[in-house]
């Protein structure tokens, strides 16, 4: 991939192997950046429209947080799951859910490779 | 100021209800969006609310958003019954926060929202008359006005 292409959610979750756990029918966003919190505040702060946000955090308020911040989507990373009331909450709002096994950090290097800035 | 609103909506939020923070900021970013109300100005007003929503989830029994949308501004009221807030100058210091181990252990409680709702709005008014819960005024001016 160039590294100036922008991917689309599908894209990063094909490269990245990342799971979908809910929003699969929203991947086609592109996606404008990321960010790395399990700060909920932080996040509605600091995060910007279309960007991609890696977190640990899976309770339903990152539904919440996605959806008012205009995020593409969450990366749950380290191998944690979302709640169920979080893949509810997400499908009703059309927000992707990708996990993986890796942690934050090396989800962030991955992206960063991959053109993600 | 004695324009008429387009609309006037009123969302509900429970509080400790910390599974269902965020509704009543969603329902808003909703109206906002059927209104035409340009991405940025929405973006600014669902920030802004879902910090307001999460602070009455987090310390108050109960309250609301109320919203009103003129053809050049947002106009979001927020009210709640609670404990109020002691000290405005003090709890609007970037970092401070009387949040519970709980909330933040579910990463609120970062002392960032009040700063964070100033820094969204174009006016921010707030005020906690002893044992009548905390009032919160908030006008952010459309960045598409003149367009109409």
């Amino acid at each position: 991939m160039s590294e100036h292409s922008t991917p689309t959610v599908a894209q990063v979750a094909e490269e990245l192997g990342l799971k979908v756990c809910a929003g699969g029918h929203k991947l086609d966003s592109k996606v404008e950046g990321a960010l790395v919190s399990d700060l909920l505040s932080f996040v509605m702060a600091n995060g910007k429209r279309g960007q991609l946000w890696v977190t640990i955090q899976t309770h339903s308020n990152i539904v919440a947080v996605a959806v008012l911040g205009g995020l593409a989507g969450i990366i749950i990373a380290s191998g944690f799951h979302p709640d169920e009331d979080t893949t509810g909450r997400a499908e009703e709002e059309d927000i992707p859910i990708l996990t993986c096994d890796a942690p934050a950090y090396e989800v962030a290097g991955m992206l960063y490779e991959l053109g993600v800035r | 100021m004695d324009d008429q609103p387009l609309c006037h909506h009123e969302f509900p939020i429970l509080g400790s209800a910390y599974f269902l923070g965020g509704r009543a900021s969603t329902s808003v970013k909703r109206v906002l969006s059927e209104f035409g109300v340009d991405g940025e100005t929405i973006q600014r007003v669902s920030v802004a609310c879902y910090e307001a929503e999460m602070n009455v989830v987090l310390h108050a029994v109960s309250g609301y958003i109320a919203l009103d949308l003129f053809a050049d501004r947002v106009e979001v009221s927020v009210k709640d019954r609670g404990p109020g807030i002691d000290d405005i100058e003090l709890a609007m210091t970037p970092g401070w926060s009387s949040a519970t181990e709980e909330a933040r252990a579910l990463g609120f409680g970062a002392g960032m929202g009040l700063p964070n709702i100033k820094g969204q709005a174009d006016e921010m008014e707030i005020e906690s008359p002893p044992g009548e819960g905390v009032r919160m005024k908030l006008v952010f001016r459309r960045g598409d006005q003149g367009d109409e």
